[in-house]
């Protein structure tokens, strides 16, 4: 008798466990545990020599984009930057490499959060072949090694569900919202200053900052300004001006990085202009650029 | 269709701004294999070291080092479940290491450390009576499936009791 395997190309994903996201024990439990897993000190300034701030922004812009080409998981790139942070914390690193140890911390992510990992060979691809495959397995081992093997991290993903269920959102609304949540994350991560800060408040700091930023025309209250603050900040017992202060940077720093797409494009809008010739279709591009930044005009909903 | 394109702009051009070509590429220059695997042999030795002196027991030559936190005591490997056994490839396999064994680690109640702190064993017994007596109650009838309860048991008893799992 031939067996024949009728199992799909597809990734079957369980559903939201309502005993887990509805019990105030699991998120009292995160909250509990969320510092075990900070890094340790700014080791820019206390650990890294070589290393400098703007390398970790190179290597964590890669790392994102490898994530999103792979389709890995929403928290599988915040996890394996929180493996790289707590990595750099204790152990210097010389600046070559520091793209092994991203693909490292990707590979360890993405094994323990993925049903499909990514493949070592697959890293080291995306590497440009810089490193072998053996050699990401071998650092493996020493990344696991600084990190005690504690790889079940709290990240602010953990919380999304948690605080998003306790305000008064409307139904149609919420796979937006989470959808810019994770995306303001993910900016989160890959930003040094935010790697101290506990997740718990990266991720309340997102949920208000995405709730400003689509501004809901819903009628209720709770859901404008201070009060939105207010509530948000009971919901994971965060400081309200703690909070404040790290939903205003999460919109600073989207301001900045929208700035510099912006820049990027217009520079290489330039360069074709000067390759091509002016053409009708650069002609409107000035007034994309002058567009205010408004969350609401991005789509970051993944094809 | 202006409006299309601006609601395209994407997740990737929103937080990427220093590449948008693909992500392949490399950071920061060529590695050089021999350093690197220099390196590696670097980190690992020096990894064992601190776990050595975290233990108190030097791991390349299995033997308690003097002065450590830890009083090291040799058990049978018989007495460890199977996976715990040395397994030495090529030479024959568990045979080949028979006369090797393991070591057991009795820790004074004054070094009781935050990291994974040991539990005395008046501790260990008293807690395992508790274990114990459940599968007799349920397995009143002779069903001879076992029960989680049952790994539990064969699990700690491995110090105290030297009763043979799988015997």
């Amino acid at each position: 008798m031939d067996l024949l395997c009728l199992e799909m190309d597809t990734i079957i994903r369980a559903r939201p466990d309502p005993n887990i996201l509805c019990d105030d024990r699991v998120l009292q439990s995160l909250l509990n545990i969320e510092e075990r897993f900070i890094p340790q000190c700014s080791y820019f300034k206390c650990v890294q020599k070589d290393i400098q701030p703007f390398m970790r922004r190179m290597v964590a812009t890669w790392m994102l984009e490898v994530c999103e080409e792979q389709k890995c998981e929403e928290e599988v790139f915040p996890l394996a930057m929180n493996y790289l942070d707590r990595f750099l914390a204790v152990e210097p690193t010389k600046r070559c490499n520091l793209q092994l140890l991203g693909a490292v911390c990707m590979f360890l992510a993405s094994k323990l959060k993925e049903t499909r990992p990514l493949t070592a060979e697959k890293l080291c691809i995306y590497t440009d072949n810089s490193i072998r495959p053996q050699e990401l397995l071998d650092w493996e081992l020493v990344v696991l090694g600084k990190l005690k093997w504690n790889l079940a991290a709290v990240t602010p993903n953990d919380f999304i569900e948690h605080i998003v269920r306790k305000l008064p959102l409307p139904e149609g609304k919420l796979v937006l919202i989470r959808k810019h949540v994770q995306t303001f994350i993910a900016l989160c991560a890959t930003e040094f200053n935010f790697a101290m800060y506990p997740p718990s408040m990266i991720a309340t700091g997102s949920v208000g900052a995405a709730i400003c930023g689509l501004q809901l025309d819903s009628g209720n209250q709770s859901l404008w300004g201070d009060s939105l603050t207010d509530l948000l900040a009971k919901i994971t017992n965060t400081e309200v001006d703690l909070l404040k202060e790290c939903q205003e940077q999460i919109e600073r720093v989207l301001v900045s990085s929208l700035r510099e797409g912006r820049q990027q494009q217009q520079q290489q809008e330039q360069q074709q202009q000067v390759q091509h010739g002016p053409s009708s279709k650069t002609v409107d591009e000035p007034d994309q650029a002058s567009t205010p930044t408004d969350v609401r005009n991005i789509n970051i909903y993944r094809e | 269709m202006c409006r299309t394109r601006k609601t395209m702009v994407s997740r990737k051009r929103l937080l990427s701004p220093l590449e948008k070509c693909s992500a392949r590429r490399m950071l920061f220059g060529p590695v050089d294999p021999e350093q690197l695997q220099k390196e590696y042999q670097d980190a690992l030795s020096r990894d064992l070291e601190l776990a050595c002196h975290r233990w108190g027991f030097d791991f390349r030559s299995e033997e308690p080092l003097a002065g450590g936190d830890f009083q090291w005591e040799r058990v049978p490997d018989t007495n460890v479940p199977l996976p715990y056994r040395p397994c030495l490839v090529g030479l024959g396999g568990a045979q080949g290491v028979g006369g090797l064994a393991d070591m057991s680690v009795q820790v004074g109640l004054s070094q009781c450390g935050k990291e994974s702190p040991p539990c005395t064993p008046e501790k260990y017994t008293a807690k395992l009576q508790d274990v114990e007596t459940t599968p007799d109650k349920e397995n009143g009838l002779k069903r001879k499936q076992t029960d989680l309860t049952d790994f539990y048991q064969a699990k700690k008893r491995v110090v105290d009791t030297p009763r043979k799992s799988g015997q």
